[in-house]
């Protein structure tokens, strides 16, 4: 029986300490917080490092003041131990924690379109500035796009309080059926990861490819938790496309694939999302399976394309951590700068004020080049690179032009 | 579609299956002798795969002739055997030997939590990503025609997969510990009043079955290519899925086990969907268990009273 | 307060006695009471602490569900997430504005309830003649394909992309100036007093339950089928009844998680993982222990959900680690200490943290 009291003490002791655990403190006028919400912990962990440090970088380099304010960043995870990947709850629970705190002015986040989708509804109740550096699903901002009442149902204020730097993927799934067309390509197999991102892009893909007149002779969806995929590549081989598209990440299984497509002996060429341009990918796929015949869209130009401002972000980073950084890097630094400007031009710690501020950013001059926020939160960023790879790292192919809706090679 | 089509779908699910047969082994026997459900088994594999990684790259096997290759990758299986089985051992001595005579759940949430602390080694050593482990073995076709491919990387699951269960079945047949083995399966009580030392013959199913384990995770890192701290969960899923269905503590059960499941999964991808796979393994498990409720080679266990 | 216990010794102690008893027989109503002013005086359960601590009640309800299976009668079952799923997208596809139904919160929730309790009789009736592990196993492949389907029938269950927004409880209801709809949505609070009603609810039925016939039946069934089937009892039915009624509370504990996130968030949330944890929880805490599967999912998942990022936060603050390595954040060790918890618990408290009071006294016979 004392075993037993002893134990109820331990329940009241475990329940008083969860409760005291968030404890909070009076607001400081001049105190404004920047939190990310990112997947800190699990196999995104390499991708979110760097635009972590993206962030990091602008705020340290406005020494952690704008105006009247001194900057308090933190990095909130949300993924959990036990998924090993982003939660709904996790992601619930930063938006709440970030909402409650008054303190708290700008959202920088998320990474899976998927996890936007759980904070946005909360946080536009409060009117928090939400910067995406890496959400590419088209559901998130544009009317009539997305599943039916997207993005309405993520705006129950009916105020707009979400802004992405990235291309949305209306622009990436469709450009990249038009470049495989481009090329010659007459029949293709789609594969996805059966996740927000990445099937929404691969349906884009899809019906592009039936607009324009290549034939799809399969789309499947992987389950990004098998190990290898060598019965889905027998299959493939079987139907000899001309061109193997996955919409997909590295992190859902993008390396493996390709791994398992060359062991199969299909000599098609691959091509695969912004999902899968960072370093990772290669590394895991192993740079043979890739060599030559690997292709990659990515919303922007690449780290090494960039100039002005983005060029020198890359130099500093490149000082700063002795790596060159991962092509994501350089919009978490992106997204901080608009949060960090928005909060400046305000001037106040408003929510709704430094919202309407940032909404209002046009002729932006970041490190991404120059654009502007259209009437959906949406960057009017319309550039769309193809890197291939070669000899083990990504290399630049060509700007594809969404306005002209054609494509024309750049003379390096 | 074609008989070809057929046969290579069928040879990819065979060699899937041998490989989850050898992991699903050490699950099996540690249930067999111990009743106990060793969660942590998939994540000890994941630990040897990352040992087999560190080994080949430092003994530089990437680039080395076939005969180093082939002598590397005996004394990869060898070492990455042994490592798994002292782990295996040591865990056994540590968290689970005092809870022999606990309520039988209690051992079952211990392997969940080792198998966590290994998941955090294992994020240690290799880190977050996925990481890529070098193709020893090139992926060139060994048969002379299009339709139908066969890799030495396939040769070797074979190679490796078949002497050890041959050389398993013998020893527990045949020698003075499998027989001791096969009495504290039984009863422990009964064997220990024989003079059989319970302990050390625990012991020495729970090295058997991770040496086994370590073996697999070389081939694993070898047929798969890639490894990460997370591959022990799906690893440990399906062979420990393949294990129950072939009849949990028999061994010839959990080599039929992880053949189907291997088959199934293949044969699934192949002609509904690779989408479907997930679901149809397991919704074929339901039903075979359904009629055939000790599995396919269980023994039929008569009510204890 | 010193002085006068010196004086009155006699009194003194026995009012400290009559505060113990009082807190041994009654501890449910005394958390119960803490429980309830706890938002009053705690202004964090305004905030960001309110959801994490409401999603703690939720799966405590979830675990009370498994703990009917698992610890009183003696079933392993490892798919309990799928049920959970089950009672989150049948409340999702009564409520969401893209199918007709829309009906209101307490509806969709007894509907929701009653289809997961079908569902388990349904899973529950071919397979019950399977014995101990082979049970679990069908109930981890069941969760499996629970899992798979509800991601790829997109367009019943939306897929990855899950079903929402699922309506807070109220949504158009005025009361007394208040729109509760609105009111759900902005302040956790009112969700966190809903959850803790609800689970209230369930602590008070599973001990009515316990001390049943069919709550005796169960563990008969747990203890000894055969001696138990002698005495006249259908093991069969006994052991569908608990697989119906696990079913049904983790239905429930479902329909308020998807109500709380106003999303049915997407089928990974209701995967293997999950039922892992929740198997953790009920053991660690103590088998057919109420207050020990309280206990366990408070430890667990407030380990995860709260501590957890409350460490880190705490760790960035202080600025211990400015290269941010992962060796000197608390979540590059979660894992592990999560696993040496549940290791150094079992070995240290084998029957669980709070064992059951049947349970002990039944260890207590056994001594003497």
């Amino acid at each position: 029986m004392n075993v037993r009291n002893k134990s109820i003490g331990w329940l009241a002791a475990v329940l008083a300490f969860e409760l005291l655990a968030a404890g909070c403190r009076p607001a400081d006028p001049t105190l404004v917080k920047i939190v990310s919400s990112l997947p800190r912990t699990g196999s995104a962990k390499q991708q979110s490092d760097t635009l972590v440090r993206g962030i990091r970088m602008a705020i340290e380099e406005v020494g952690e003041k704008v105006g009247p304010f001194r900057i308090e960043y933190i990095d909130l995870d949300d993924s959990t131990a036990a998924a090993g990947q982003w939660t709904s709850e996790a992601e619930a629970a930063n938006a709440r924690r970030a909402l409650q705190d008054p303190d708290v002015c700008a959202y920088i986040g998320t990474f899976n379109s998927g996890a936007a989708k759980v904070s946005m509804p909360i946080l536009n109740l409060g009117d928090l500035l939400m910067v995406s550096p890496a959400n590419t699903a088209v559901g998130l901002t544009k009317p009539g796009l997305g599943a039916p009442g997207e993005p309405g149902v993520y705006r129950p204020t009916g105020r707009i309080n979400y802004t992405r730097v990235v291309p949305a993927d209306d622009l990436q799934g469709p450009l990249s059926a038009d470049w495989a067309k481009k090329r010659g390509v007459k029949t293709v197999s789609i594969l996805d990861d059966n996740e927000v991102y990445g099937k929404g892009l691969a349906d884009l893909f899809d019906e592009r490819c039936h607009e324009i007149g290549i034939e799809v002779l399969g789309h499947d969806s992987i389950d990004s938790k098998a190990q290898e995929f060598k019965s889905l590549m027998a299959t493939i081989k079987a139907l000899a496309p001309d061109l193997v598209y996955f919409g997909g990440t590295t992190q859902s299984k993008g390396g493996q694939l390709a791994k398992d497509m060359a062991s199969a002996g299909i000599t098609a060429i691959l091509m695969v999302p912004d999902g899968c341009r960072e370093q990772v990918f290669i590394d895991s796929a192993g740079a043979a399976s890739l060599e030559g015949r690997c292709f990659v869209t990515f919303g922007g130009l690449p780290p090494e394309k960039l100039t002005g401002k983005g060029s020198e972000f890359v130099e500093r980073y490149h000082k700063k951590f002795g790596e060159i950084p991962e092509a994501y890097a350089v919009y978490g630094y992106e997204a901080a700068c608009v949060a960090l400007r928005a909060i400046g031009d305000a001037g106040t710690k408003d929510r709704r004020t430094i919202t309407d501020a940032a909404l209002a950013i046009r002729d932006f001059d970041g490190a991404l080049g120059r654009w502007s926020f259209d009437q959906n939160g949406d960057t009017t960023m319309r550039t769309l690179t193809v890197s291939a790879v070669k000899n083990g790292h990504f290399v630049f192919e060509e700007v594809l032009d969404a306005n002209a809706q054609s494509s024309e090679g750049i003379a390096e | 579609m074609s008989v070809q089509f057929f046969l290579q779908q069928c040879l990819i699910g065979l060699t899937n299956g041998a490989l989850i047969a050898l992991v699903a082994l050490g699950y099996t026997m540690v249930y067999g002798i111990i009743g106990l459900i060793n969660f942590a088994h998939g994540d000890l594999i994941m630990l040897g795969a990352c040992l087999a990684l560190s080994l080949v790259t430092a003994l530089g096997l990437a680039t080395a002739g076939p005969t180093a290759t082939w002598l590397g990758i005996s004394l990869l299986i060898v070492l990455c055997g042994l490592f798994c089985g002292t782990l295996n051992v040591a865990v056994d001595r540590l968290v689970y030997k005092p809870l022999r005579s606990a309520p039988k759940l209690a051992p079952l949430v211990s392997a969940i939590g080792v198998s966590f602390i290994f998941m955090n080694m294992g994020l240690f050593w290799i880190g977050s990503a996925d990481r890529a482990f070098p193709e020893l073995l090139p992926s060139t076709n060994l048969l002379p025609m299009e339709g139908l491919q066969i890799t030495w990387k396939d040769l070797l699951v074979v190679i490796v997969v078949v002497p050890l269960m041959v050389g398993l079945t013998l020893l527990v047949q045949m020698t003075r510990l499998g027989k001791a083995m096969r009495a504290v399966s039984q009863d422990q009580t009964a064997a220990s009043l024989v003079g059989v030392d319970v302990d050390r013959v625990i012991a020495a199913t729970f090295f058997i079955g991770g040496f086994l384990g370590g073996a697999a995770s070389v081939i694993y890192g070898l047929y798969i290519n890639t490894i990460g701290f997370q591959i022990g969960f799906q690893n440990g899923l399906y062979a420990f899925t393949a294990a129950v269905l072939g009849g949990i503590g028999s061994i010839p059960g959990a080599v039929l086990g992880g053949l189907v499941i291997g088959l199934v999964r293949s044969l699934s991808s192949a002609y509904v969907g690779e989408r479907w796979t997930g679901a149809i393994v397991f919704a074929i498990l339901i039903v075979i268990l359904v009629f055939r409720p000790e599995g396919l080679l269980g023994r039929r266990t008569k009510e204890k009273v | 307060m010193h002085s006068s216990a010196s004086s009155t010794p006699p009194a003194s102690a026995s009012r400290r006695l009559q505060l113990a008893s009082l807190l041994r027989e009654r501890w449910d109503l005394v958390a119960l009471g803490l429980l309830a002013i706890a938002p009053l005086v705690i202004p964090a359960l305004g905030g960001a602490l309110g959801g994490q601590v409401t999603t703690l009640f939720i799966y405590c309800i979830l675990a009370l569900g498994l703990n009917v299976m698992v610890g009183y009668t003696g079933l392993v079952h490892l798919g309990i997430a799928a049920f959970f799923g089950i009672g989150a997208y049948s409340m999702a596809i009564l409520t969401v504005p893209m199918y007709p139904f829309q009906m209101g919160f307490a509806a969709a929730a007894v509907i929701s309830t009653l289809l997961a309790a079908g569902v388990g009789l349904a899973l529950g009736a071919p397979t019950l003649r399977l014995r101990g592990d082979y049970l679990a196993i069908v109930t981890l492949g069941f969760g499996e394909v629970v899992k798979v389907t509800l991601r790829n029938l997109e367009q019943i269950t939306g897929g990855m992309k899950g079903l929402n927004p699922v309506p807070p409880p109220g949504a158009g209801v005025t009361l007394g100036g208040v729109d509760l709809g609105m009111a759900f949505a902005i302040d956790p609070r009112y969700f966190y007093y809903l959850s803790l009603i609800v689970l209230a609810g369930v602590v008070v039925a599973m001990r009515r339950l316990e001390n049943s016939r069919l709550g005796r039946a169960w563990v008969a069934v747990r203890e000894d089928e055969l001696a138990a089937s002698a005495m006249g009892i259908s093991a069969t039915r006994v052991k569908l009844s608990a697989f119906a009624m696990s079913s049904a509370v983790a239905g429930l504990a479902g329909c308020l998680y998807a109500a709380s996130l106003s999303t049915t968030a997407d089928p990974n949330a209701y995967d293997f993982n999950r039922s892992i944890m929740m198997l953790c929880a009920v053991i660690l805490g103590g088998l057919g222990s109420i207050p020990g599967t309280l206990l366990g999912v408070a430890i667990l998942v407030g380990f995860d959900t709260v501590l957890a990022p409350w460490a880190d936060s705490w760790i960035q603050q202080m600025n211990i680690n400015p290269t941010g390595s992962s060796l000197l954040s608390f979540s590059g060790w979660r894992l592990a200490l999560f696993g040496l918890a549940l290791v150094l618990v079992m070995r240290f408290r084998p029957a669980g943290l709070v064992p059951s009071r049947r349970l002990a006294a039944e260890l207590h016979e056994g001594q003497t």
